[in-house]
Order: structure tokens, then C-alpha cells, then sequence
């Protein structure tokens, strides 16, 4: 089971970093405007990314979106260093119809490319819980929303029994065994730690009863600024439009 | 499995979405009376925290826990498509893992279609013993779910590749990834059955009315896929229209004709027509909500 301990420890330790630097730690002036404007600023910029193969469009959606994150104070090596990996593997997928018809694979690419970059411009300056208080103002179900926050709260924690769980049978661990066992005794490991999840959810549910029930809650008014950045927003639909 | 966003053409995007909010919203409906949110919120951080696992497979190489099968035996399918939906839009909206658009298509196959099937997989073999069920439940849900994903991929557009590629690909490479989650299934699946049996009792289930709409919804959700890739943003009575050669001739044009405003770019004319009925839309509302309360 050492394989499946190491395994996990490095794709964990890279994992885990992005989950505990992903809200970008420079402020930014995107930072102070509104959750829900932010979100739906990129449910806005990535449809305009991905509704159109016209490379004028596209192209011009990405440089709104450069320029937005230059404006605002965001690393563009930062973003850069975000979405690389993912743009670059789009473009291998097409490859082989890109022969064919370069500009196709240039436009699809750079349409993922628009669609990663809006997306990062939310993570990086949006915490996890304005984005669930804007889901919840935007009325999505309270059950669902809530169960989004604790999740996101438990997420480490989780991962740190289940941690502890594969450790300690590792460490008790005589013989080396085949991949048929690493999965089987793994999969035990993982029932006993469901389980556990199980009696965890089970005091979570008394420990917001007793402090009153709400687990989400949506404050905060529509400012100034958050006005001027969906007159931006609105501006680069109305010019993606009209080019 | 998760699609990102620009692989799938924005109708079929649409289409997924509202199959999945359809089947989700009726999944909190049918538990809303159950205190159950730590139970989806923390299972969700569990599954979560299970996918990071690397499992080692021959060759050198590993493979990913998806647990979606594990979701609807552990919790019943309405909770544990719920819980997957929690891991997955967590995964969209902190990791950019899957896409925004894509969201509703990355919900449908891996919290509905691949929880569903393996949920009533399991149910449907477990006289044959809960271990070998957990291991088809798990095989079958994530090989479908891929295939699934193959599907929508394959009729849009956007994405250059065909069905004859993409479905086979997701199919074929799912469906040896899948031994391997069908055998974690089936090890946490009989650790729990040895130690708390309690755990693996019968949950909330679809009646029969429900369970026939959602396994409908299911198979032919590929054909709503490819009617919405055939459709378009057009209507299908003026594609109607335009077969049979018929052409228009209206008593009144109306303010905005055809959406446009007269003597303006079509699309910029577009817009304003859009901003304007909904202006008048929301002002009606408002006026109505208004009579509704003095009255």
C-alpha cells in the first residue's frame, strides 16, 4: 500500500496547495466588488468565449479579459501559470484536425483559453463563501448550498483522517501485496473512513442546531464600483456584438 | 470525466442543465423534511477527499476514484446525486475543473446518470452477493456516465471529433478505469456490510412514476441532445417553415420586427430589443407582485 500512500501524498500536496492559495492573497480591486456581480460577470464572459468560432470575437474577449485582470492589480503570470496546462492539452486534443484546418484548432483553443482565464479571475479574487452567498441570493436551495459550504469547509479535514486511516494500516502493514490487494484493502480503508464521515455528519448536524440552524446567509448591498464593473461587463457583450 | 468549457456547443449545455436541475430539484424535494445537509455537505468532502487517492494500476500508471455508484449505495440516489453535484461544483467554481457551461453536462453524467445506474445496479444484483453487486454498480456507472460524456461531446460541434471517435474513447478507456472503481466499490462496500450493515438499508427511492421519468429522462437525453444541436438557436417552425417553402406575410410588423430595431446593425438592434422586453417583462411582474399583495 506504500505505492497508492506515495501516490496520493504528492498529488495531494500539489492538490492542496491550490486549494489553500487559490484565493489569491494580493488584493485586487476586483476583490471589493460584489460576489454576484463576479459571478455572473463569468457565466457572461464565458458564453461570449464559447458561443462563436469567429476568431475577431474571440480573441477579443480574451484581450477584455487581459486587460481587466492588468487593470484591476491581477498577476497575468499568475493566471498564466493557472490555465497553460489545460489550454496547451485543448490544443494537443485537436491537433490532428488542426493539420487540416489550422484555424480551427487556434480558435477552439483560444476559446478554452478565454473560458479558463474568466473563470480564474473569479477564483482568484472571489472567497468560497461570497460564492455561496451569491448562489443563495440567486435563490439556489438552502440544502444545496449549505451542504456546498460544509463540504468546502470539511474538505481538508476529510482528507486528513482518511490520511491517518491509510497510515496507520500501512504502518501495521507485513508483506507486500499485489494491486489486487493495495485496492482491496485500500477500498476497506475507505469504508472505514466513510463510516467515520458518517458519525462526523452526525455532530456537524447537532453542532448548527444548537447554534441556531443558518449556514448560509447573503449580505452586502450593490455598490458603486460593482455598478461601474457590469457597465464593463455589459460593454464587452455590446461590443462583442456589434464586431 | 469533466468536460470543460468550449467542448460543448452551448444548446446541449443548455439541454443538460435543465435535465439536471429538473432531476436535483425533485432529489431536494423529495428529502426536504430529512435533516440532511451535513450528511450530503460533509459525504461530499469524504468523496471529495476518496478522489484524490492515486491508485496504482500495472503498468506504472494510476487511476482516479469517481464514487459515484458509492454515493448512491451509501445514501440512496437522491442524496447521493446531490452530494456528487456538491463535490463537482465545488471542483467547477474553486478548481476550474469542468467548466461553467459545462456544469449541468458534468452534473448529468457523473451525479445523476452514473449515481442512478449504479445505485440500482447494485439493488438489482445484490442477491448475488453485496460485493460482486458494489463492483458492477461501479463498473457499469462509470462506464456509462463516460460514455455519456462522449455522447455530448461527439454531437457538438465545436468539439472537431465525431461520436465515431469520442464515444469509443470514453467508452473503451472508462471502461478498464472502471475495474478499478469497481473494485474500491465493492472493498468499502463489503467493509461496511461486515461492520454496519445498518448503513447499507434501503433509502429514499423514486416511487415507480418517478423512477420511470428519471430513467426516460436518462436514455433519451441524447436525442434531446442532438434535436437541441439540430435546432439550434433558430425556431423550428421557421426551419419548418423554409422545407415546405412558405414565406412570411404579417398583418403587423410590430415595434421591433423579428427582434431587431429598423435602421440598426441586426445585432446591436438584437440587443436593445432584448434589453427592452425584459425592462417591460420585469415591470409587469413588478405591477402584478404589487395587485397581488394589496389585493
Amino acid at each position: 500500500m506504500h505505492e497508492l500512500l506515495e501516490r496520493t501524498i504528492k498529488e495531494a500536496s500539489d492538490y492542496f496547495q491550490n486549494f489553500l492559495i487559490h484565493e489569491y492573497s494580493k488584493k485586487s480591486i476586483l476583490h471589493k466588488i460584489d460576489g454576484r456581480i463576479k459571478l455572473i460577470s463569468t457565466v457572461v464572459f464565458v458564453i461570449l468565449a464559447v458561443s462563436t468560432f469567429n476568431l475577431n470575437k474571440v480573441i477579443m474577449v480574451l484581450l477584455f479579459l487581459f486587460v481587466i485582470s492588468a487593470i484591476t492589480g491581477l498577476s497575468l503570470k499568475k493566471i498564466f501559470e493557472r490555465i497553460w496546462l489545460f489550454t496547451l492539452f485543448s490544443y494537443i486534443v485537436v491537433l490532428p484536425l488542426s493539420i487540416y484546418n489550422p484555424l480551427y484548432g487556434i480558435t477552439f483553443t483560444l476559446r478554452v483559453a478565454a473560458s479558463l482565464i474568466a473563470i480564474q479571475i473569479l477564483i482568484m479574487t472571489t472567497s468560497f463563501a461570497e460564492i455561496c452567498s451569491a448562489l443563495r441570493s440567486f435563490k439556489i436551495p438552502k440544502t444545496f448550498v449549505s451542504a456546498l459550504w460544509i463540504a468546502y469547509r470539511y474538505a481538508i479535514l476529510m482528507f486528513r483522517e482518511l490520511f491517518a486511516i491509510l497510515l496507520a494500516r500501512e504502518s501495521r502493514r507485513v508483506a507486500k501485496g499485489s494491486h489486487m490487494d493495495v485496492w482491496r484493502k485500500g477500498g476497506e480503508a475507505v469504508g472505514l473512513f466513510f463510516l467515520r464521515s458518517f458519525e462526523r455528519a452526525e455532530k456537524v448536524q447537532l453542532a448548527i442546531e444548537a447554534r441556531g440552524g443558518n449556514v448560509v446567509e447573503y449580505r452586502g448591498k450593490i455598490k458603486k464600483l460593482d455598478l461601474i464593473y457590469s457597465t464593463i461587463v455589459i460593454f464587452t457583450a455590446f461590443w462583442w456584438v456589434i464586431i | 470525466m469533466h468536460i470543460p468549457d468550449g467542448y460543448l456547443d452551448l444548446p446541449i449545455a443548455g439541454i443538460f442543465y435543465v435535465l439536471s436541475l429538473a432531476v436535483l430539484g425533485y432529489s431536494i424535494y423529495k428529502l426536504k423534511d430529512e435533516k440532511l445537509t451535513p450528511l450530503f455537505g460533509i459525504v461530499a468532502a469524504a468523496i471529495f477527499a476518496a478522489q484524490m487517492l492515486n491508485w496504482p494500476i500495472p503498468g506504472g500508471t494510476s487511476a482516479h476514484f469517481v464514487g459515484g455508484a458509492l454515493a448512491g449505495i451509501l445514501l440512496g440516489p437522491y442524496a447521493g446525486s446531490l452530494a456528487m453535484a456538491v463535490v463537482l461544483t465545488i471542483q467547477c467554481l474553486v478548481f476550474a475543473d469542468g467548466g461553467i457551461t459545462a456544469l449541468g453536462a458534468n452534473v448529468w453524467n457523473m451525479a445523476i446518470v452514473n449515481v442512478f445506474v449504479g445505485y440500482y445496479a447494485y439493488r438489482a444484483l445484490e442477491k448475488f452477493g453485496k460485493s460482486a453487486a458494489s463492483f458492477v454498480a461501479g463498473w457499469i456507472g462509470i462506464t456509462i456516465a463516460a460514455i455519456f460524456a462522449g455522447i455530448e461531446i461527439g454531437l457538438s460541434t465545436s468539439f472537431g471529433y465525431g461520436l465515431s471517435v469520442t464515444v469509443p474513447v470514453m467508452g473503451l478507456w472508462h471502461g478498464m478505469l472502471g475495474i478499478v472503481e469497481g473494485t474500491i466499490t465493492a472493498g468499502v462496500v463489503s467493509y461496511i456490510a461486515s461492520s454496519r450493515p445498518d448503513v447499507l438499508e434501503e433509502k429514499v427511492t423514486p416511487g415507480k412514476a418517478a423512477i420511470a421519468v428519471i430513467a426516460a429522462m436518462i436514455i433519451v437525453s441524447p436525442l434531446f441532445a442532438y434535436a437541441a444541436e439540430l435546432v439550434g438557436y433558430s425556431e423550428p417552425l421557421e426551419n419548418a417553415a423554409e422545407m415546405l417553402g412558405l414565406t412570411e406575410n404579417p398583418i403587423y410588423e410590430g415595434l421591433l420586427p423579428d427582434y431587431t430595431v429598423p435602421g440598426i446593425d441586426p445585432y446591436a438592434g438584437t440587443l436593445i430589443a432584448g434589453v427592452v422586453g425584459t425592462v417591460i417583462a420585469l415591470a409587469l411582474g413588478y405591477l402584478m407582485a404589487r395587485y397581488a399583495r394589496t389585493t
